[in-house]
């Protein structure tokens, strides 16, 4: 048989040492392989029956590679694994319940003229079918049961252990009573116990089939991470790999590479993309002295910086470490089927004991037997069929719809919790703010036209964001360019071009000052504008001052409904950035955010999290950055703006395509929906079955009265779930 | 004792010259290799009753250079 196999191989430093792995393994019996030197990653093909995924690691470890699944590969495949595993034991029950469901007509008081063998009427055929079903199939239930007795608590696996074992054990004493005594005509139960397994496993199919992706948010991380430094040793160039760099070694990072660990500036200048990191689209200037971030990526200029953290201590390593820990501690959610469970279970269990007291003492006292008997179907009857499925159709039918509006579930639990939320955090950039800087004010104080003209003219030749947004706008008002002879960027001051005769110059107060051009005539619209928290610049021509243009991230058009509408469902709003106060102030005032949490350093997002939880609030985290993966990660329910990146996504529990910020309250409504669906359907699944404890207790028990409750209830369930998909949220 | 010059190729580094020169020092019966990167030429000093060339050229292929 013919399998794919996907593996990380590690330690290729040249196009020789990949194509020489593939050569080894093409030479295999039965092996293709594609060596990919830059993703270091291998795809091969191999004939199971000729060799196995072991003997190819094996044969690239002695070539002197390391070799090890792909980590993505594996989980998705025991996903899948999972997935097939659970469909055939679903199939397995049902091919086994059908007939034992088929009986159940039997029972019926009406005739149907049905056909009904005598085989399926034999109680050792029924316990034939029943058996491994109750044992085989359901033995999860036992072990589920088990763990949750130890530690003192009653849930769901409790009750369905509880149930179908009375009826299964029930039904077995009964069938042994037909020995010897061929007119006796024992109640038999099988079908309860064997459907209510059947149907439990259908719930689980549903809700796996329901489960998004799988969460890989860690090797997303660490495929940021730059792979190779170069490192100055007495004057020389070395190019190292990220593992070998050592505290103070000076690096040397190139325009357009990532900086490789987190260091000091100590020769050079320009301007470097943090955004991965901090979430901010506007490229922070870098001269000697500042601190960079490994990861980040350098724009412009050349920069020598001294390593001053390496490998485990650096910035990403450490959101790495927080986002695997959030993810591996976080409890496991307090199921509503559990909650529910952990009452119905000891009230069974007493009104059965009470029975069996009153038949001993009172109704025939000191018969055991008949006493023991009544206790226990009492039992049987308040096995509840449609138990298994209350939970998942619910869930099928919310995320479904769910994902119909934009909002992405990453698993049921979530649409269980998300409705308890009463603290949500707001990062600004890119979740507030569209995190595209836009040109917001434009003012000229000679002719318009032709200072944008002049303006537009020289940022073409620009590549900085800010300039993009100049261009952009130049287009939006129609404006003509003119040819540029000279172009200088000047990092951390500005740009100085010639066209024509005229030398024009756009940038801070220290550009102005540098070509001693008198800047008081915009000093007040300057001012004004970085009050209101933009990035403000002058325009000179010549040495005159003919304008100011202002450039800012703008807020999202729905972000103050959605604000409004979640301080509506009575949630504290806050909003966290790494940005300054003002600008922070400036923009929380835009969509009415009273709570304002500014100038947080990447890695103390999770903290402030944390913090509102230690007061006793639901937290959930709305963020789009890898900075923000802790957060969400640490949060009760961590929201990710689909517009954002893969990290967020992948560390968040909901995703929120498109960015629009009402999906939020939106996907608290629906979960609120779903919750009050989930609960309607277990009290479906349980009344008919609770309704039928009395009838045991009185000893009247008959199995058409558990095939009814069973019927009724499975029916009701089903059809209140399909009732929430026609909900108006 | 025998002088024999294999022509290898495909190596490119470091890595390749000492990937073949420990793939053939492994095979009992070679007691010295000289690999020289640049032309593919490299020189074995072998006991041809241990090591015949044939046994070479399987060292050298097994690690993924061709011998010619």
């Amino acid at each position: 048989m013919k399998e794919q196999l996907k593996l990380d191989i590690t330690g290729m430093t040249c196009a020789a040492c990949s194509s020489r792995i593939e050569k080894v393994l093409n030479k295999m019996d039965g092996v293709q392989a594609n060596v990919n030197l830059a993703m270091e990653t291998a795809a091969i093909s191999f004939d199971t029956e000729q060799v196995s995924s072991n003997d190819i690691i094996a044969r690239i470890e002695k070539l002197g590679y390391g070799a090890r699944f792909d980590e993505a590969e594996q989980k998705q495949q025991y996903k899948e694994e999972e997935l097939q595993r659970k469909k055939r034991k679903f199939l397995l029950s049902v091919i086994l319940s059908i007939p034992l469901l088929y009986t159940m007509l039997a029972h019926i008081p009406v005739d149907l003229g049905l056909v009904m063998p005598h085989l399926l009427m034999n109680p050792w055929f029924q316990l034939l079918l029943a058996t491994p079903v109750q044992f085989y199939i359901g033995g999860q239930f036992y072990v589920g049961a088990f763990k949750a007795l130890k530690n003192k608590s009653a849930n769901m696996d409790v009750l369905v252990t509880l149930g179908t074992s009375a009826a299964y054990f029930y039904s077995l004493a009964e069938g042994v009573k037909t020995i010897g005594n061929r007119a006796y005509m024992p109640h038999l139960y099988f079908e309860t116990s064997a459907v209510l397994i059947t149907l439990i496993l259908l719930g689980k199919l549903f809700e796996t089939i329901a489960k998004g992706k799988t969460t890989l948010a860690i090797s997303k991380l660490l495929s940021l991470q730059a792979k190779e430094a170069t490192v100055i040793r007495d004057g020389k160039q070395w190019q190292i790999a990220i593992d070998e760099v050592k505290v103070s070694d000076l690096l040397l990072v190139k325009p357009g590479e990532k900086i490789p660990v987190d260091g000091k500036v100590t020769l050079g200048q320009s301007s470097v993309d943090e955004s991965m990191i901090t979430g901010e689209s506007i490229p922070v200037e870098k001269a000697v002295g500042d601190t960079v971030i490994g990861s980040t990526i350098n724009k412009n200029g050349t920069l020598t910086i001294k390593a001053v953290k390496v490998g485990k201590d650096t910035a990403l390593a450490g959101i790495i470490k927080i986002v695997e820990e959030a993810q591996g501690s976080k409890a496991p959610i307090q199921r509503v089927a559990d909650t529910i469970s952990g009452y119905f279970v000891p009230i069974v269990v007493a009104i059965s004991l009470i029975t069996f007291l009153i038949w001993y003492f009172f109704v025939r006292p000191g018969e055991f037997s008949s006493a023991l008997e009544t206790a226990i179907a009492v039992l049987v009857i308040a096995c509840p069929c449609a138990l298994g499925l209350a939970t998942p159709t619910s869930i099928m039918v919310g995320t479904g719809k769910g994902a119909e509006m934009g909002i992405l579930f990453k698993g049921g639990e979530h649409l269980e919790t998300a409705h308890k939320i009463n603290a949500i955090i707001l990062d600004k950039t890119g979740t507030i703010t569209k995190g595209q800087p836009i040109v917001t004010d434009f003012i000229a104080y000679e002719e318009e036209k032709k200072v944008l003209q002049y303006l537009v003219s020289a940022e073409k030749s620009s590549e900085h964001p800010l300039a993009e947004a100049i261009v952009r706008y130049g287009m939006e008002k129609r404006s003509s360019t003119l040819p540029v002879k000279r172009f200088k960027a000047v990092p951390g001051y500005g740009i100085e071009a010639k066209i024509g005769d005229d030398e024009i110059f756009v940038g801070t107060r220290k550009l102005m000052n540098l070509k001693n051009i008198a800047s008081q005539a915009g000093e007040k619209d300057l001012s004004r504008l970085e009050n209101e928290g933009k990035t403000a610049m002058f325009i000179a021509i010549n040495s005159t001052m003919v304008g100011v243009v202002a450039v800012a991230d703008t807020v999202k058009e729905t972000a103050k409904i959605a604000v409004q509408q979640l301080m509506h469902l009575g949630i504290d709003v806050f909003m966290l950035t790494g940005d300054n106060e003002r600008t922070a102030k400036a923009i929380a005032h835009q969509v009415g955010i009273a709570n304002v949490i500014a100038e947080v350093l990447p890695e103390e997002k999770a903290n402030h999290v944390k913090e509102l939880q230690s007061k006793g609030l639901k937290v959930a985290m709305v963020g789009d950055g890898i900075n923000d993966a802790p957060a969400l990660a640490v949060a009760d329910i961590g929201i990710a703006i689909g517009t954002g990146t893969d990290v967020a996504i992948e560390a968040a529990d909901i995703t929120i395509l498109g960015g629009e910020l009402t999906l939020i309250p939106k996907a608290m409504a629906l979960s609120k929906k779903t919750m009050q669906n989930i609960r309607q359907n277990l009290f479906w699944a349980l009344v008919y079955n609770t309704g039928g404890i009395p009838i045991a207790a009185l000893g009247l028990l008959a199995p058409w009265v558990a095939g009814a409750a069973m019927a009724f209830s499975s029916v009701s369930v089903v059809s209140n779930s399909l009732r929430l998909k026609r909900m108006n949220i | 004792m025998e002088k024999t010059t294999l022509q290898v190729t495909g190596m490119t580094c470091g890595h390749c010259e000492k990937a073949v020169k420990t793939a053939l020092l492994g095979v009992e019966g070679v007691s010295k290799v000289n690999v020289s990167l640049k032309d593919g030429k490299v020189e074995v000093d072998h006991d041809s009753s241990k090591a015949p060339v044939t046994k070479l050229k399987e060292a050298v292929e097994d690690q993924g250079y061709d011998v010619e």
